[in-house]
């Protein structure tokens, strides 16, 4: 038998081994199923299992550090998967460019679904997220806010609607660090201010997470200029 | 009144079957299929999560689930349109 912290309650302790046992099971057949595959978008979507296998492994532990760990993992699985897309594409745009016989456009037209779902679902969840993201704080209101802005930017795209390019982000990320930073030395210099230097850490990893995921949008803006061009 | 752990093992099950489907299921060699059936083995992981009261960890789940399904459709899509071996 192992031994249980007493942080942890008495019905998690019994959850413990089969939870364990499930991520190792889900993270074998994932890796497996990696190692036989040979195409990389087919491979992209199996690293998703490997990453669910990794979120029961993490779960498990059944207190809030599990938590803490679960959403930094989440967030950079999200962040992992749009660049390893993004390689992909661009490797294979290079190896059309190469092979001279191809007459196919370089830059093929972008996707487009205009359903009625679109126009209405998309900027009310977006707008849910958001405010519940700013109340929230911190780095899962970060998270919330900035999957709030994505989709409301990849719903407007799907549309074939412009969405709006925010040329100044980068901006938003260094004074988000600021704040961070002069919350972190009021702490210790001034510990009677906790509650205001606890806020300025909060609201500065809030804009940095959120001006992170809402770059994502900034991606969608090639997509723009070649519209234009054609 | 329904027990936890009736919601727990189900999750589990759910996401054992969910990654076998994904893995070796009928019809994954469309990567569309193949997309379509991650999203029972995270029906699962959000069931467990659910079971241990991880409530923002499940938020966040669902949120960054929904990301990815896009971001993975657009990637495929693409892919397509470009011609490439999807």
């Amino acid at each position: 038998m192992f031994i249980a912290p007493n942080a942890i309650s008495v019905g998690f302790i019994s959850m413990y081994l089969p939870a364990i046992y499930a991520g190792l099971i889900v993270g074998f057949i994932g890796s497996i199923a990696i190692a036989i595959n040979r195409r990389e978008i087919h491979i992209l979507i199996l690293t998703d299992i490997v990453g669910l296998a990794m979120l029961f492994i993490v779960a498990a532990v059944g207190t809030d550090l599990a938590e803490a760990l679960i959403l930094p993992g989440l967030v950079v699985e999200l962040a992992e998967t749009l660049a390893i897309s993004e390689i992909l594409l661009s490797r294979e745009m290079h190896k059309l460019e190469k092979d001279k016989r191809r007459t196919t456009s370089l830059f093929p037209t972008p996707f487009l679904l205009d359903m009625e779902v679109m126009t209405t679902a998309p900027n009310f969840i977006a707008l849910v997220l958001v405010v519940y993201g700013m109340f929230l704080t911190g780095f899962t209101g970060g998270a919330v806010t900035g999957g709030g802005i994505l989709l409301y930017a990849i719903s407007r795209k799907a549309r074939g609607l412009p969405i709006a390019v925010f040329d100044g982000i980068g901006g938003v990320s260094g004074i988000a660090w600021c704040l961070w930073l002069i919350g972190f030395v009021l702490f210790f210099v001034m510990p009677q201010f906790w509650m205001i230097s606890l806020l300025l850490a909060a609201f500065g990893l809030l804009l940095k997470v959120a001006s992170k995921v809402g770059l994502i949008g900034v991606l969608m803006k090639e997509d723009l200029e070649n519209e234009g061009g054609n | 009144m329904v027990s936890i752990s009736l919601f727990f093992y189900f999750g589990i099950f759910l996401a054992i079957v969910g990654s076998l489907a994904t893995a070796w299921g009928p019809g994954v060699s469309d990567s569309v299929v193949r997309l379509f059936n991650t999203e029972i083995a995270s029906i699962g992981v959000s069931l467990v999560l659910l079971c241990y009261n991880h409530t923002l960890a499940l938020l966040t789940l669902v949120a960054t689930t929904v990301i990815i399904t896009l971001i993975l459709f657009r990637a495929i899509i693409r892919l397509e349109e470009m011609g490439a071996d999807v």
